[in-house]
């Protein structure tokens, strides 16, 4: 099937299969669950080990440089510490979008659509280089 | 401050952010930062980065609905995005080099600047008229940046093409630059190069840019994440209450008047905006 004609075979909308968004919904909703829930239980467990702690505190040290490392936060979610699971977390919300554009570019790949699977491809290598390269070259 | 104090009231101020986020397609971001930038003193770059994460947490709670209701243009939204992310790359990279030299009073202003333009395109995009549709042009028809979505109000399927793609995406590399340099979804400027230069309706429009902010922000959370300046005990109570607040905004949308809710919202907003700038200048 060439890319025209897959195109033209899609349904209304925006031509893509009713699978591809409720794939793409389900995606969004389970990485928001998660994060949500490590974020909630992380700042709960937090409070429990910390009623004193103050916000002057928090403000001054961040404790997510030293555990961008995958070693310091392997051993830190072991070790149970919140700002563990707190920085999953964040890693989670950010991977989101991520995972819903890598689906975007299964389905056009599958399809047949080299173009959009190229900008698609593109796209997440962006994300990636931002994390990746960009990041740690301006830390 | 105790801490729990410190997180219930960002929690508290994360789900008015989301209420007024979801009902004047803001994002919840233009109120968290300037919250937490002048009402709590937390330097500019982590008020950013709070507010990257809070925009992931509206576009993820949103867009999930509007995903699922087919009224994103995932096509449309993805070829975007193509410029967005790089913008957003570049506006993170300039916030961090810009606080390295400390100009972070500097990026203050410019972000009362940008709210107040935020506002300024909102109104005049209240009170436009929808464009008429027009003929796409050739890298939309060769990408099929095309379709339709079934409009409640007139009960019928409404088609649509994507027009000028190229000052389209002009307006959404620009938005993403906005959005990796202060935290803020630059949603309501993707809406208006999909709506004015695509020539996409006003709903199809605000849906597939809500989508496009989370990757957009994503892109930029990476370079301040990396950077160090992600406070994940900042930034988590901000995005759950940003989250609840989407929630309940995007259930409370078909009930409200979108204009009445408008009008209310947006002076508060300015009202930040000027906050922000003052707190720039010194004076506040």
């Amino acid at each position: 099937m060439t890319e025209t004609e897959a195109r033209a075979a899609a349904p209304p909308g925006d031509r893509l299969p009713p699978a591809v968004h409720a794939w793409i919904a389900l995606i969004l909703r389970i990485g928001l669950l998660v994060a949500l829930a490590l974020f909630v239980g992380g700042l709960g467990v937090y409070l429990a080990l910390h009623p004193s702690a103050t916000f002057e505190g928090i403000r001054a040290s961040n404790p997510l440089p030293a555990l961008l490392a995958a070693s310091a936060l392997a051993s830190g979610l072991a070790r149970g510490e919140p700002a563990a699971y707190l920085t999953v977390g964040v890693l989670v919300l950010v991977a989101t979008p991520a995972a819903r554009v890598a689906a975007g570019f299964v389905y056009f790949r599958r399809a047949g659509e080299r173009s959009l699977a190229a900008i698609t491809l593109t796209v997440l290598v962006l994300v990636v280089v931002g994390l990746v390269v960009v990041g740690p070259l301006v830390r | 401050m105790e801490f729990l104090l410190f997180v219930l009231l960002l929690a508290v101020a994360g789900v008015a952010a989301g209420l007024v986020g979801s009902l004047t397609g803001l994002g919840g971001a233009v109120v968290v930062i300037p919250v937490l930038a002048v009402a709590f003193g937390v330097p500019f770059p982590i008020a950013a980065g709070a507010g990257l994460i809070t925009v992931l947490a509206t576009s993820t709670t949103t867009g999930a609905a509007y995903v699922r209701d087919r009224l994103s243009d995932l096509r449309i939204g993805m070829f975007l995005e193509i410029v967005t992310v790089p913008g957003a790359l570049v506006g993170a990279t300039v916030t961090v080099f810009l606080v390295r030299h400390s100009l972070d009073n500097a990026l203050l202003i410019a972000l009362g600047a940008i709210l107040l333009l935020v506002l300024a395109v909102t109104a005049w995009g209240a009170r436009a008229k929808n464009r008429p549709s027009r003929e796409p042009d050739r890298v939309s028809r060769a990408l099929g940046l095309s379709g339709s979505y079934f409009d409640e109000v007139h009960r019928r399927e409404i088609p649509y093409s994507m027009a000028r793609t190229d000052g389209a995406l002009g307006v959404a590399f620009a938005a993403g630059l906005v959005s990796g340099m202060f935290g803020i979804g630059g949603g309501v400027f993707k809406v208006h190069a999909l709506e004015w230069f695509g020539g996409l309706p006003m709903k199809v429009s605000t849906a597939t840019s809500n989508l496009m902010i989370g990757i957009t922000a994503a892109a930029g959370s990476g370079v301040l994440l990396a950077a160090g300046y992600i406070n994940p005990y900042i930034a988590a109570p901000a995005a759950a209450g940003t989250a609840l607040g989407a929630f309940l905004g995007s259930s409370l949308l078909p009930r409200l008047r979108n204009r009445t809710v408008r009008w209310i919202f947006l002076p508060v907003i300015g009202a930040l905006a000027i906050e922000v700038i003052l707190r720039g200048l010194g004076v506040a």
